[in-house]
């Protein structure tokens, strides 16, 4: 799954748990980026934030490099921070249900307080602010990704079936002017971060690009040099703009190895490794995060666009980034299958459980009783507002 | 040195999120149960998440629920090493050891990870009162990966052991390297660590860190029943019997049987032969259904408010068979004290 239960620590820290991170034009108001944070997968409506956790989306400004012998981005130094936290939650007048509220802090420090689960969201300072309790967006037919990976070779099946179908997450969505940034970009590179607060915070996860660590790096079958290593715990407390260089190599090894798993899919080579050993995407893809161009409009599919216009030394069609509705698991393995040079690959899963909508806050309400599917999905059909537009 | 609670405590998230959470999470993925629609590893996080609410809420009904679906997850995936581990721990939960080390063995031959056999091993040569081997295993962990669970483990063996000042150290040092945001682990840790002082007679100590596992989990039913017993023996009848009102009504009789004890104490006799009576009727049925598992502290009611020396003899006897720690043994000493004094 995406980036749900990305390790020990973060199936022990559910909270802190981020399922999805997503970078995309705004649909409904163009000249505003939209960034949302997914954690908590697969619970159930009512559950809150954790109070002990900064949630945070950083934006760097970056720049395609295709000179030299690998494509790759230069990040720059400035950074634009959203974070949000959230109090302890409250009962009033009686009630039995919770009140939770959240601050949201920009990049310049203004702050702007919201209340969890407040449909319409809150609007301030050039910001659009929800939070709370959202249909999972995110969908992949596991069995087929599983079945790939033991057979060594593509196992997905013509119709898959959602393993995610019918659960919910909890979402941060924020909404910014892109005139917050000033005069950088279009490009910026996007993380989203979990956080320790306190003096001496401690990063708990980190997610870029999708998949990368539950699909490109878990398994410990194909890497040579570290066969026991659980390696995403290391991989989740990294600074995604500075890797540390004491894992840099394992992180390395780990990728080359999976990567030419990928590549020997469908029988060909498409990413013929360099002289040492590397694959042609390792140092792309260690770069983790998403690139969004801020000048171009809202595209869906269009995740890895900025990614392959680099690597073959094009200019990019469409915005990048991760809008709610790409089908990133396609697009993932015919990247790393047949480089795009062969037909799209396809897990036999082409849509989340209802599609994402195109007004904020953009993922659809939660699914009340995911225990009960007939019922959960009766209920949802009486919600239209939810519906893709 | 006695180690107390301080400022630089770390942050976790607020008790009420967690155990609210918690309750989310467990019905969420009780739900895709239902619906037969979880991975092995996602079955073996639910009776995880089961067991530790149930620990948390001193809730029997989560920890046979947690047993069944650990017996079910074994019959649907026989080659999963997984599903025998989790196994292990709900049946020594229930302290079948025997089965739990057979399930073990058979993880092992599946190919489940050393490290995660060998910390469920010492879990169970622990409790039977096999404390070298258990030293060797917690030892080997700690030097193998020093952090806060490895730590934490063999403090709490070594204070089992009566070796406090080791106890106290690794404690410490288990507390200073938590790195999630999860409050109850440090609960579960500074829980043990109270235990350990009361132990000692330390009830001050005791009461520090019952109430520093209470503050981070408000609803942790053992540290307030503790906090509760130390209060009673500090003499404070009134604060004691307040806290254990509400947990009177728990699954587990063992505040009913305390409240009943202090209620005596105080000349409440009416109101105390009620919450006996409650308590040994519970007991009773706990004992039938999970013989090995109650023996220990239902002999320990009929030896006090129970008021059945007989019963509690047997019950003491039935429990040293199983597992022959220090406590066993205290027990069934005091059953034969109170039969010589009848």
């Amino acid at each position: 799954m995406s980036d749900h239960f990305s390790g020990p620590r973060a199936i022990a820290d559910p909270t802190a748990d981020i399922a999805d991170l997503y970078v995309f034009p705004s649909p409904e108001r163009p000249g505003h980026l939209v960034l949302v944070m997914n954690v908590f997968p697969a619970v159930m409506p009512g559950a809150l934030f954790s109070d002990a956790v900064v949630y945070r989306f950083r934006l760097r400004p970056v720049t395609g490099i295709s000179t030299g012998a690998r494509p790759a981005f230069e990040v720059g130094q400035t950074e634009y921070v959203f974070s949000c936290t959230f109090a302890a939650p409250v009962q009033r007048n009686g009630s039995e249900a919770w009140l939770q509220m959240g601050t949201c802090t920009t990049p310049a420090g203004e702050m702007i307080f919201f209340r969890v689960n407040d449909e319409p969201g809150t609007e301030a300072q050039g910001l659009r602010v929800f939070a709370g309790p959202r249909l999972d967006p995110f969908f992949i037919d596991l069995p087929g990704v599983k079945a790939t990976e033991k057979l060594r070779r593509l196992a997905f099946k013509a119709q898959g079936s959602n393993s995610l179908e019918g659960q919910n997450v909890l979402s941060i969505v924020v909404e910014a002017e892109v005139g917050l940034f000033g005069s950088s970009g279009p490009l910026f590179a996007v993380v989203g971060e979990t956080m320790t607060t306190g003096k001496a915070p401690l990063r708990l996860e980190r997610v870029g690009r999708p998949e990368i660590k539950n699909v490109v790096m878990s398994s410990k079958e194909f890497d040579p040099l570290n066969r026991d290593l659980e390696i995403r715990d290391l991989y989740n407390q990294e600074d995604p703009f500075h890797l540390a260089p004491t894992y840099a190599e394992t992180y390395r090894a780990r990728l080359n190895a999976h990567l030419a798993f990928f590549d020997s899919l469908d029988g060909e080579t498409d990413w013929p490794p360099d002289e040492q050993g590397n694959h042609p995407l390792t140092k792309l893809l260690l770069a983790d995060f998403l690139v969004v161009d801020v000048s171009k409009p809202y595209a869906e599919n269009s995740c890895f666009e900025i990614e392959q216009a680099l690597l073959k030394g094009r200019v990019p069609e469409t915005c990048g980034g991760r809008s709610l509705n790409d089908d990133i698991v396609d697009s993932l393995y015919t990247l790393l299958v047949n480089g795009g040079n062969g037909p799209r690959i396809r897990d036999g899963v082409d849509q989340a459980t209802r599609p994402a909508a195109r007004r904020f806050p953009y993922l659809v309400s939660p699914n009340p009783n995911p225990p009960d599917l007939k019922a959960g999905a009766a209920a949802l059909s009486a919600q239209p507002q939810g519906r893709a537009q | 040195m006695i180690g107390l609670p301080h400022d630089t405590e770390p942050i976790t998230t607020s008790g009420v999120i967690a155990l609210l959470n918690l309750h989310r999470q467990i019905d969420g993925l009780e739900s895709q149960a239902a619906g037969g629609r979880l991975t092995v590893v996602q079955r073996a996080n639910l009776i995880d998440l089961l067991s530790l609410r149930g620990q948390l809420l001193s809730c029997i009904a989560d920890i046979e629920r947690a047993a069944t679906l650990a017996k079910q997850l074994v019959g649907d995936a026989p080659t999963e090493g997984l599903a025998f581990l989790t196994r292990a721990r709900t049946r020594a939960a229930f302290h079948h050891f025997a089965e739990a080390l057979a399930d073990l063995s058979v993880a092992e031959r599946l190919g489940s990870e050393r490290t995660a056999l060998e910390a469920e091993c010492a879990v169970i040569f622990q409790a039977l009162g096999r404390y070298d081997a258990a030293l060797v295993l917690r030892q080997n962990a700690v030097k193998h990966q020093p952090d806060f669970a490895t730590l934490g483990a063999l403090a709490g063996l070594q204070a089992e052991r009566g070796k406090i000042a080791e106890a106290e150290g690794l404690f410490r040092e288990s507390r200073r390297r938590y790195r999630g945001v999860s409050p109850f682990p440090l609960a579960l840790l500074d829980f043990q660590r109270g235990l350990m002082w009361l132990e000692q007679g330390e009830l001050h100590t005791a009461r520090a860190w019952f109430s520093a596992a209470q503050s981070r989990v408000p609803g942790y039913v053992p540290a307030l029943g503790h906090l509760a017993e130390v209060e009673a023996a500090l003499g404070e009848y009134e604060s004691a019997i307040n806290r254990l009102r509400p947990l009177s009504v728990s699954s587990d009789p063992e505040y009913a049987g305390l409240l009943a004890g202090l209620l005596s104490k105080t000349g409440q006799r009416d109101e105390a032969g009620q919450w006996r009576s409650k308590a040994a009727a519970r007991y009773d049925e706990l004992v039938a259904r999970h013989p090995d598992a109650f023996a220990d502290h239902a002999a320990e009611f009929w030896l006090t408010i129970g008021a059945d020396v007989k019963k509690a003899r047997k019950l003491a006897w039935q429990n040293l068979i199983i597992r022959q720690t220090p406590r066993a043994y205290a027990l069934v000493n005091l059953a034969a004290l109170a039969s010589t004094s009848h």
